[in-house]
């Protein structure tokens, strides 16, 4: 496999991840509420729309999406991740989003080729 | 996260394997607007690994074609499904529930696990490890994910734990590097 990384653009960007990943969240769970039946559909849908957008934006990249969804309970939840990689090409970001009944937390993983 | 940005200064320096921890943590969160009580958190701890050993003249490294078509060796789905149960069962059993406990005991086991599978020594593997540590309450929980690899040569691991007032679940994700 070829190994080249001649300008910024191919690089990970977390800022524009973090906006693509926010318009695929409100744009399925937007103006829902908690539904059980639905979350397991919702969380698919989040995952796949995001790596849909992520492979289009057409970065020699393998891509990771890890989504969270807990009911608003006054529960606290707290994650925490740790990677072995190469800091120079490969890059993470969480975005955290929350309606009235729920919130959503989803990671992207971005490992360079 | 901010080590991606921190880390692009130093992208060009030298191709070093630098581990960094990052959590996410909110606890008895009501809406924010309203009592503003909510306690969200973010840090970030973050070292180097090993030194860098490929630095020239500030350039980013650019790796000769190994011609080698898959990975030598496969890694151990099952082995580090076992170390994730050793590990979550030893930190987790007879803890309680308490959110700064909680926030330490995540960034702690992700980095236990990282470097029991590094411990391994799975050669060409990139590891993600994610860690998640719930309150056990009257709310529900879904955890999902998709990824876009080499179905070939990239897969993961995962395990799920639960003991009378927390859950846990922790994740680990193993890519080829080509």
């Amino acid at each position: 496999m070829e190994e080249y990384h001649p300008t910024d653009e191919s690089s990970f960007n977390p800022d524009e991840t973090t906006n693509t990943i926010k318009e695929c969240i409100d744009s399925i769970m937007g103006r829902v509420d908690y539904n059980q039946q639905q979350v397991n559909k919702w969380t698919s849908s989040i995952c796949e729309l995001s790596l849909t957008q992520l492979a289009k934006q057409g970065k020699p990249y393998k891509y990771i999406v890890n989504c969270a969804v807990m009911q608003k309970c006054g529960a606290g939840l707290h994650t925490a991740n740790s990677c072995y990689w190469d800091t120079a090409m490969d890059g993470s970001c969480t975005v955290r989003w929350e309606n009235r009944t729920m919130y959503c937390v989803v990671c992207v993983f971005a490992v360079a080729i | 996260m901010s080590e991606p940005a921190k880390d692009k200064g130093a992208r060009r320096a030298s191709v070093k394997k630098r581990g960094s921890v990052s959590s996410l943590g909110s606890h008895d969160v009501k809406a924010k607007e309203t009592t503003g009580k909510t306690k969200d958190s973010l840090s970030t701890v973050s070292y180097l690994d090993e030194a860098g050993h490929q630095e020239e003249n500030g350039r980013l490294v650019q790796m000769e074609n190994t011609y080698i078509m898959g990975p030598s060796k496969r890694f151990p789905v099952l082995v580090v499904t076992d170390i994730l149960k050793d590990v979550l069962g030893s930190y987790l059993q007879e803890e309680k529930y308490d959110a700064e406990l909680c926030r330490q005991m995540t960034k702690t086991i992700s980095e236990v696990v990282k470097a029991r599978i590094k411990e391994l020594l799975i050669p060409r593997y990139k590891i993600v490890v994610l860690i998640s540590i719930g309150q056990l309450g009257e709310q529900s929980m879904y955890v999902g994910s998709r990824c876009l690899w080499d179905a070939a040569s990239d897969t993961f691991a995962t395990h799920a734990f639960k003991n009378s007032s927390l859950l846990a679940v922790a994740s680990v994700y193993a890519v080829y590097f080509e």
